[in-house]
């Protein structure tokens, strides 16, 4: 097989199993000119990240409001990998540099834009990637790489 | 500014260890705080003990530096590395050492002061503590008869021993002293070059943030990088650095990273990004790795 083919071949698999697998909508993969490689960008059926500090935010909003504070999902980006494969800092700096926090997609502002709970949202928040690791038995695995230092969830 | 903040830490480089310029040790204790405390370095305690060698639960002096971290001291100014071997050999090859041995019989003299001031304090205590028993023996025993006041006499009432006398003082030698370090011997040196490890910017760039690090090895990685100092702080981080272009296979970054969210840390990589012109330094970036929990 060709190196497109492997690649598409391995975008393909991971497609499949953010949409079977993990019931992610609105799925698209995304090409730039100045981007290592095809990248995909979905919204997840629910919020898949949230940062430490804004989770303080959120308790300390809703503790004000008496009233829980709705945490929609948000669209997050995906970079397709395979499990034998070797990136160098420079390859992830690359990526990093050529996207935007957010995917490019519409989102309507909505009226708390700047409640500090709101300060980790939108195209406010860090850059984050999710990595498709994909083994040989088409096995996929996420992890999420961060742009920066950013501090670890209490899981 | 006093003389006592001017003095520079003496980092001793003796043979051995891996890399290959040998190992960085502190043998001074307030040189130790001070990196600790101003410089955000904790270093690893390494000495045991000579009667107990095998434990190595509770370590004391020296601690072991990195090379980044010595490298980081000396660039700041902080610090001068000696060639600990070569120094002491020089030293000891010269033809009197009047001034060491002084130095040594000071030492000695103030040791004695101190049991001295120690073994004089007890016996006041105790004397204070006979004092009160007797007076306490005394009025409970007024009605007693008179033979029970012998035991007075036998104990040694009168509390206070008979001091020793001056010839007892002036024959009894000095006690012995195991100085903890030999600075007296070698005095203060020019300090001799470090190399620069590849992963000095990365440790510089956490460092500079105010991070403290230890060996990471307990997590799979070249550093526990912590918020503050770990005495206050659980770890956010395992940490490894790369050169910018260097291949880091993906198997690597999934499982540090599975690790790392397995004890609530981030597997945090990084590596200098070269200028682009040789005027401008190099940039650090640093990425951080977690599980998605999908």
């Amino acid at each position: 097989m060709a190196p497109t083919q492997h690649m598409d071949a391995l975008v393909r698999i991971v497609l499949n199993n953010l949409e079977y697998q993990h019931d992610w909508t609105q799925i698209n993969t995304h090409t730039q000119r100045d981007l290592p490689r095809k990248l995909i960008y979905g919204l997840p059926p629910k919020r898949l990240y949230v940062h430490p500090d804004e989770q303080v935010e959120i308790i300390k909003a809703e503790k004000e409001r008496k009233d829980r504070i709705p945490q929609e999902a948000e669209y997050e980006w995906v970079l397709p990998l395979h499990l034998s494969e070797k990136w160098s800092p420079a390859q992830f700096a690359a990526v990093f540099d050529a996207i935007k926090a957010l995917p490019p997609v519409d989102i309507e502002d909505d009226e708390d834009g700047d409640a500090p709970w709101r300060a980790w949202r939108g195209p406010k928040r860090g850059k984050r990637i999710l990595l498709a690791t994909v083994q040989d038995d088409s096995t996929v695995t996420y992890y999420w790489i961060h742009d920066g230092l950013v501090k670890p969830r209490q899981n | 500014m006093t003389q006592e903040s001017v003095k520079k830490i003496r980092i001793s480089r003796v043979p051995g260890g891996k890399a290959a310029g040998g190992r960085y040790l502190v043998f001074d204790i307030e040189d130790v705080i001070s990196i600790r405390r101003n410089n955000g370095i904790c270093a690893v305690l390494t000495g045991t003990m000579p009667q107990n060698p095998t434990q190595n639960l509770f370590l004391g002096l020296p601690v072991e530096l990195r090379v980044e971290e010595v490298r980081l001291l000396v660039d700041s100014g902080a610090a001068y590395v000696a060639e600990e071997l070569a120094e002491h050999l020089d030293a000891l090859n010269k033809p009197n050492h009047e001034a060491y041995i002084d130095s040594l019989r000071e030492k000695r003299v103030s040791a004695q002061k101190a049991f001295d001031e120690e073994k004089n304090r007890v016996r006041a205590m105790h004397a204070d503590k006979m004092k009160d028993k007797r007076k306490k023996d005394t009025s409970a025993s007024i009605a007693q008869p008179a033979g029970e006041g012998g035991d007075d006499s036998l104990f040694g009432g009168d509390a206070v021993p008979a001091p020793h006398t001056k010839k007892e003082e002036e024959t009894k030698p000095l006690p012995a002293i195991t100085p903890a370090t030999s600075a007296q011997l070698v005095g203060v040196s020019a300090g001799v070059d470090v190399p620069i490890p590849p992963a000095l910017p990365f440790y510089r760039h956490l460092n500079s943030k105010g991070y403290y690090t230890t060996p990471g090895l307990r997590f799979g990685g070249d550093y526990s990088v912590y918020p503050g100092d770990p005495f206050r702080y659980h770890a956010h981080y395992l940490a490894n650095a790369y050169g910018w272009n260097e291949k880091i296979p993906m198997l690597d970054v999934v499982t540090s990273g599975r690790l790392g969210t397995a004890v609530k840390k981030s597997f945090l990589f990084g590596a200098e990004q070269p200028a682009s012109t040789p005027e401008e330094d190099g940039r650090v970036r640093m990425f951080c790795v977690e599980w998605a929990g999908m």
